[in-house]
């Protein structure tokens, strides 16, 4: 049997003792400079090296590797250790290293050399390429899986059409409700959309769906042989249908709110097969059509809405539903948040509405009508005693009819202000703010912990409350981390003398956790849905007519 | 306790200094957890699929690729991303930290440097709570 060559640059007793361990291994010890030479020798089996020369512990391992023998780095301290795996050596010990632990080193540097090495990197690529296939939260393959499957059935039924399905503010969820929520919706969208397809004949053809990985959906439907391809009415139909199946679903699941929030656009593009043109081309261009498709709809309806919101503030179409917020000891009503919606279907939502005001410079008379139907339902809604939250944009303290003379008795309201928004001016701000507060106003910090500002933004504003942003609360109860950053925001407030509210308490384990955490109030659909006299019916999802 | 359930899940121990490796596997090994050692982030992704862990014990600081992005590609696995609870073992202490490791993904962490009863805590209450939400 042929011997086994440590090949090393030290002839200190621990390593020698070492190799004598190993059973038929031998040692060759050698100046640094000659080792490259050496590690081309008959049955070097590893490299040991002691150098505290970074670049010939460089050269050296970058050598060896190069020839597949692995190599063990004796290190003198911390930095040498991190060297050592920086520079991928198999594996290291603390110098001197007694004679056991560095022939383990050995024996485990030589099975990691030959176990791991190429066939490591082959699996760390898959795990990295697999997600990049499939969209991991909904399972639907990714654009050039989708188009490697549609090749052959595009050949041979010679047509293609591309719907493509712009789902307008999902990002908004993301905003207010954080990822784990649109990542969720998401996933309901995606097993909406799978259900539908199954149950969906279309023909009898083949329906093939993609996920871009952002808030869009691609479909591809390639005709059944024999089928002539879905006309643009079946096409229109189907949509119309996936809308209201897509939208039912998010609703049962997610709630009202976050049904009313988006709307769902289909562009559509018809491809026919050419074989001058590439097809990978030919998809991705029908592709972009049918989302500039999709997008001139979604232009449309904008303008649609932009004339219903102006009707709205004409006619005072907006009411108010009051959210109860509670003592999270005795669950006693503490006060209400005021939630403007509008009347009209296609503005219920008012993250809708102010989006829509603020694209047709709307912003102030819509604040000013949601404030005052508000205020109106203070002496009806409200027992004595309740506080009334209002929500306050940063802009609407510079509208000119904004004041603070506007509510009879300012020490029952609580003005909100969001984190989200930046806040520009902020001495002239803490300015206006300190004139209100002189008539008894109290604020509140909306959405605090949304960004990664942390507690001192919040200090600046020195709130009486600091409502929690909902991404912290949902799902509380499983995630330490959150309980941690709640934990600290309570005791933040009770230094500063102020209440945290947790908002978007749904369930009985979040509602028990921010408990246990001492948050002082909760808000939530657990406790309380919003409350509302004349509430008109909940709305389906908007149907957009291609 | 749990000692010598042979029921216990599997848990990866990634972190690239290998005493304090070795120190952590001793000690959670004696409780009766199945452990996998890696040393660093391409060695976790590479066994990932074979050890399938319940809980990954993450180091953050690790040459190469670090703890934060071996956590993020943990979690968007296809299938092991849901059911794995992965603890990063760092000093958070900042505020936005901890919104990081958030959106990363990551359930829950444990100070450094760590006492092992803490550590051993941590991975129990990450556990219970897995039991629970199935």
């Amino acid at each position: 049997m042929s011997e086994s060559i440590l090949l090393t640059d030290t002839d200190v007793a621990a390593v020698r003792d070492a190799v004598a361990l190993l059973d038929g291994w031998r040692l060759e010890p050698r100046a640094l400079p000659e080792l490259g030479a050496a590690l081309g020798e008959q049955g070097v089996r590893a490299l040991l090296v002691t150098t505290s020369d970074p670049s010939l512990l460089r050269s050296s391992i970058e050598l060896a590797h190069a020839r597949g023998v692995p190599t063990v780095v004796g290190c003198a301290d911390e930095t040498a250790r991190r060297r050592a795996v920086e520079l991928k050596a198999e594996e290291w010990f603390q110098l001197p290293g007694t004679p056991k632990e560095i022939s383990d080193r050995i024996w485990s540097a030589v099975a990691r050399g030959a176990g791991l090495g190429s066939a490591m990197a082959e699996r760390v690529d898959r795990v990295e390429y697999e997600q990049m296939l499939y969209d991991s939260l909904t399972g639907l393959p990714t654009l050039p899986v989708a188009i490697e499957r549609s090749r052959q059935l595009f050949k041979e039924r010679g047509e293609l059409v591309v719907l493509y399905f712009s789902f307008v503010r999902y990002s908004k969820i993301e905003e207010i409700y954080g990822w784990e929520k649109l990542d969720s919706v998401l996933e309901t969208t995606a097993s909406a959309v799978r259900d539908f397809l199954d149950d969906d004949d279309l023909g009898a053809s083949r329906v093939m769906v993609s996920f871009t990985n952002d808030d869009d959906f691609i479909f591809f439907h390639v005709p059944a042989s024999g089928v002539a391809a879905a006309t643009d009415g079946e096409i229109t139909e189907m949509t119309t249908r996936l809308q209201r199946h897509v939208g039912a679903k998010i609703e049962e699941a997610h709630g009202e709110d976050i049904a009313a929030l988006f709307d769902i656009y289909v562009g559509r593009a018809h491809l026919y097969y050419n074989p001058k043109i590439r097809l990978e081309r030919l998809i991705y261009r029908g592709i972009r059509e049918a989302a500039n498709a999709s997008r001139s709809l979604e232009q449309r309806e904008r303008a649609r809405r932009v004339a219903d919101l102006r009707t709205s503030l004409r006619d005072r179409m907006v009411y108010v539903d009051y959210h109860p917020i509670v003592v999270a000891s005795t669950r006693e009503i503490f006060g209400y948040e005021a939630l403007a919606r509008g009347q009209m279907r296609t503005l219920r939502s008012p993250e809708v509405m102010f989006d829509v005001a603020a694209e047709a410079d709307l912003i102030w008379e819509l604040s000013r009508l949601c404030r005052a139907r508000a205020l109106e339902g203070m002496d009806t809604r409200l027992a004595p005693g309740q506080l009334l939250f209002l929500n306050v944009d940063p802009h609407d303290f510079t509208d000119p009819a904004f004041n603070e003379k506007e509510v009879t008795d300012p020490s029952r309201v609580v003005i909100e202000i969001t984190e989200r928004t930046a806040i520009k001016d902020y001495p002239k701000f803490r300015e206006r703010l300190k004139a209100f507060r002189n008539l008894g106003y109290r604020f509140a910090v909306d959405d605090a912990g949304s960004g990664y500002a942390g507690l001192g933004s919040i200090a600046n504003l020195e709130p009486d409350f600091i409502k929690l942003d909902i991404s912290l609360i949902n799902a509380i109860d499983t995630n330490f981390i959150k309980q941690n950053l709640v934990q600290t925001m309570v005791r933040f407030a009770d230094d500063h003398n102020a209440m945290v509210i947790a908002e978007g308490v749904e369930r009985a384990e979040e509602f028990k956790t921010v408990q246990e955490l001492g948050v002082h109030l909760v808000q939530g659909f657990f406790l309380h849905r919003p409350q509302s006299a004349t509430a008109p019916a909940p709305s389906p999802v908007r149907v957009a007519s291609a | 306790m749990h000692t010598g359930d042979a029921g216990l899940p599997p848990i990866l121990v990634v972190d690239d200094n290998h005493d304090n490796a070795e120190i952590i596997r001793q000690y959670l090994e004696i409780r009766g957890y199945p452990i996998t050692v890696a040393h660093n982030g391409d060695e976790a992704l590479a066994v990932y699929e074979t050890v399938r862990p319940a809980v990954v014990l993450l180091d953050v600081m690790m040459p190469g690729r670090d703890g934060w992005e071996v956590c993020r590609i943990m979690k968007q696995h296809p299938t092991l991303g849901k059911n794995v609870r992965i603890i990063m073992v760092t000093a958070l202490d900042a505020w936005d930290d901890k919104r990081e490791a958030l959106q990363l993904g990551a359930d829950d962490y444990v100070e450094k440097p760590f006492d092992l009863p803490t550590l051993a805590k941590t991975v129990q209450r990450n556990l219970a709570q897995m039991r629970a939400a199935s």
